[in-house]
């Protein structure tokens, strides 16, 4: 009568909603970027319209320019005007991660508990698979995500205590895009980290190395605990070495930098790649695990498992693709070269700059955007559709008339 | 998508004439300096939500699903919740129950936590015997339901209330089960509920019963993190947390649980006091007074008392209280026989690392010696589910009645600090 942790992993909303392949994922992205751009080029050419109109306005009632005939047709103004540069679904995910970084950072400055900081990563990831940053910029999400993350995992701070940890932010900016990022997420608050994986894995290696372990065993029937210490204080340091006898308290050295070290990648670069959509927990931590020491994990690997079973088999490439998505992250390497950091940087403020240009006017100020949602709520609580419907087509015509007032009705067509 | 304002241009103004690279520039302007409010009122519905047919994907996902229910009449009302019933609009036969949450003028803090843990653990946790979260969408008003299974038969608290219900041991046995194996999932899936008592153990049509209300409901925390002692109605709150105990697992709900199967078996409150320190010394009265003999490492708890120290003593003398010896038990839950009086009695045990484990407590002998657990179609119904709720409907807005449910305070501190 237990509960394995892939039982409890199949039941997840995270398996069940935030799994993908890695083919899906990247159309989602497209079909997020696609849909953006569009809503960003009409949104924005709509505004130009407006202010355009304004301007005319502005000019006629200041009444300088007034003069050379009625109805002097207007130079043609879509033409002239450029289009706007939006974001491809690749920069898209470079802004992504980059807004993840900065949470990594700011969980770590703010001395939040692993889980906060990581649920607050992938609560980002998720939010931003079906929305875009240039409608919802990462600055103003991630604070408010962090915020949500706070609650879920049981850190919970005021909202006034929480906005202190941000230069010139108020409480109303943290919690406007709240109902916009529970909706993106669909309500879904759980997320299934590696993190507890690790340690009971740890746990179980500490037990072998101190001939402690009363698990059961796919390496041979009939082995003692004393005789898979024996085996484990022989393994190889290194893959592909031959192996080497091992005192306990080396060994038990050995563990804990290889639980560091893949701890380290479970905090950094599982976080910051699509780890958690492509794989399971189990996966994710013993992966890391394998990076950091191949021979031990291999050995813990053939005691949970007989090694030449199809599962087995099966396993270890699993295993092997997800280690190679960790190693592939910039973190993933302590001492990396700064000229990659340098150019890295560049190339993100150069897409945060150009985000400037093509984020959609419609979502940029959610504290007002948020205003209005309630405001809209309460005007029209009771129906559904039909009464918002026809409560914007009100809104449009009275600022139909109000501009009808402004020029005088349109001109009977000549 | 476009706008409707570019669909339909407004006529142009007669005589205006501007320079289109200056307008531009301006346009560019106010775009780029978009956080200073719009000074133009014939710009300002464009703030507001630009168009229905331009709602988020997301936004459109949570209209879908919202679509599918109907809300009906109100079926009762809780501390953070009023509840609705409500069906599928395809199915008007398949019934759910809606609770919306209310709006709390004096949570200032965005969606309420009750809220975010009652949807996050519910979303996981799939067994018969823990109440099925449907759906989740938001109103306009930017208020969270929740769809939940319709469970209409009242709760466990009801049934032993109702004077005009006859019922037996092997039907305790039953409902006592089905409680067990809530949690044992709960605990399973590193779950605590912290709030379990009579009514929150709800009771479906065909009498399963399911465990509701995960408002208090954390994740196990990492060894040393701590987590408020403030849970738990205090009917039903273990001594560890009365004496303000930080760091603490599932032993916490299995001192509920014994609770719960106790009143089942008396018909009545089982250790009820109107005070936290009133609490501990009926505990005590019950199973004696906790030293470090009988529990170590209790006097290291911050609001532990050892009984020399106790006001009121005289020297030499102490305050310790025996407990109640075993004829009592047996004499007091005739209704449980021996074999559930040893296993209350193991849920009870005053020190936490002694209680009975969820998974110990389903192992226990009780649950295959006789008389067999009833079968559920079989136990005795509450018709007066009903009535209860009505009852509830009665009993406006945070008003509780004296007895029960008093202790809300819980749940109000927990808002504050830990969780
Ligand atoms: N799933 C359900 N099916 C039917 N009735 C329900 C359901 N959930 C709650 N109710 C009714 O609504 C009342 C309030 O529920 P809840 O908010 O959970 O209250 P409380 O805070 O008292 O636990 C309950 O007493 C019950 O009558």
């Amino acid at each position: 009568m237990k509960l394995s942790e892939d039982d409890i992993y199949r039941t997840s909303t995270q398996f069940n909603h935030w799994s993908f392949t890695t083919q899906q994922l990247a159309a989602q992205r497209l079909k997020t970027n696609m849909q953006a751009t569009e809503r960003v080029k009409a949104n924005v050419a709509r505004q130009r319209a407006q202010r355009l109109q304004q301007a005319e306005s502005d000019s006629l009632s200041s009444g300088v320019e007034n003069g050379s005939g009625a109805n002097t047709p207007l130079p043609d103004r879509s033409s002239d005007v450029k289009e706007v540069d939006c974001l491809t679904a690749e920069e898209e995910l470079m802004i992504v991660d980059e807004f993840c970084e900065r949470a990594l950072a700011l969980g770590a400055h703010c001395q939040f508990p692993t889980e906060v900081t990581a649920s607050c990563v992938q609560f980002l990831r998720r939010f931003y698979l079906y929305n875009s940053p240039m409608t919802y910029h990462g600055q103003n999400i991630s604070r408010t995500a962090m915020f949500l993350a706070c609650k879920t995992e049981n850190a919970h701070q005021s909202v006034e205590t929480f906005a202190t940890n941000f230069s010139k932010t108020t409480a109303e900016q943290i919690l406007a895009p709240e109902y916009v990022i529970v909706q993106g997420l669909r309500f879904q608050f759980d997320v299934k980290h590696p993190f507890r994986g690790l340690k009971g894995g740890h746990l179980e290696l500490v037990e072998m190395a101190r001939g402690s372990y009363e698990g059961p065993n796919n390496i041979e029937d009939g082995m003692t605990s004393a005789d898979l210490q024996a085996r484990m204080l022989t393994l190889p340091r290194k893959a592909h070495e031959p192996s080497a006898k091992t005192s306990m308290q080396d060994m038990e050295k050995r563990l804990t930098s290889a639980y560091g070290f893949a701890s380290h990648i479970l905090k950094n670069a599982a976080l910051l790649t699509d780890a958690y959509f492509l794989y399971t927990p189990s996966h994710i931590w013993l992966s890391s695990h394998l990076l950091a020491d191949e021979p031990l994990t291999l050995f813990y690997l053939s005691i949970k498992l007989p090694s030449h079973s199809p599962l087995y088999i099966k396993l270890l490439s699993t295993l092997r693709s997800c280690a190679a998505l960790l190693s592939s992250h910039r973190t993933f390497n302590a001492q990396r070269s700064p000229d990659v950091d340098a150019k890295h940087k560049a190339r993100v403020k150069q897409l945060i700059e150009k985000l400037k240009s093509c984020r959609d006017p419609d979502k940029v100020d959610l504290v007002k955007l948020n205003q209005a949602q309630k405001r809209d709520a309460v005007e029209g609580e009771g129906g559904f559709d039909e009464s918002k419907a026809k409560r914007r087509k009100v809104e449009r015509e009275t600022y139909q008339k109000e501009s009808d007032n402004f020029w005088g009705p349109e001109l009977p067509k000549a | 998508m476009a706008s409707p304002v570019v669909l339909s241009p407004r006529p142009n103004p007669p005589g205006a004439k501007v320079d289109p690279v200056a307008a531009r520039s301006k346009a560019l302007a106010i775009l780029a300096s978009s956080n200073k409010a719009t000074r133009s009122p014939a710009v300002a519905p464009a703030a507001s939500t630009p168009k229905d047919g331009d709602l988020d994907l997301a936004e459109q996902m949570n209209d879908d699903v919202r679509r599918q229910f109907v809300s009906g009449k109100r079926l009762g009302e809780g501390t953070y919740a009023i509840v609705y019933a409500g069906h599928y609009r395809h199915n008007p036969d398949a019934l759910v129950a809606i609770k919306k949450i209310k709006f709390n003028a004096e949570f200032k803090d965005g969606i309420a936590m009750d809220a975010i843990r009652e949807i996050k653990f519910l979303s996981e946790l799939t067994h018969p015997n823990i109440i099925k979260l449907h759906a989740v969408f938001s109103t306009k008003d930017q208020n969270l339901s929740l769809v939940l299974e319709h469970l209409p038969l009242g709760d466990l608290e009801g049934l032993w209330k109702n004077r005009k219900l006859t019922y037996s041991g092997a039907d305790i046995k039953a409902w006592a089960n089905m409680l067990c194996q809530a949690i044992w999932f709960c605990h399973e899936n590193y779950v605590l509920h912290r709030d379990i008592k009579g009514n929150n153990l709800l009771i479906a049509a065909d009498g399963t019963v399911k465990l509701a209300d995960f408002g208090l409901a954390r994740s196990f925390a990492d060894p040393g993190r701590p987590m408020t002692s403030n849970v738990i109605t205090r009917f039903y709150r273990p001594p560890e947390l009365l004496y303000g105990c930080y760091h603490y697992g599932g032993a916490v709900d299995m001192w509920s649980v014994g609770c719960v199967i106790a009143e089942l078996a008396i018909r009545n409150f089982f250790l009820a006091s109107e005070t936290d320190i009133g609490q501990l010394a009926t505990i005590c009265d019950h199973f004696g007074t906790p030293t470090e003999e009988n529990w170590p490492s209790v006097s290291t708890l911050r609001y532990y008392v050892a009984p020399s120290q106790q006001p009121g003593i005289q020297k030499g003398s102490t305050a310790a209280k025996m407990g109640k010896p075993a004829s009592w038990w047996r004499g007091t839950f005739p209704l449980l026989g021996e074999d559930g009086v040893d296993l209350i009695r193991g849920m009870l045990a005053m020190d936490p690392k002694k209680r009975l484990t969820a998974k110990q407590a389903l192992e226990h002998r009780y649950w295959t010696a006789l008389p067999r657990p009833t079968k559920k179609e079989k136990l005795p119904k509450d018709a007066g589910g009903e009535a209860k709720a009505a009852e509830d409907l009665k009993r406006k807005g945070g008003e509780t009645p004296a007895n029960g449910r008093a202790d809300k305070v819980a749940r109000k501190l927990d808002f504050a600090s830990m969780g």
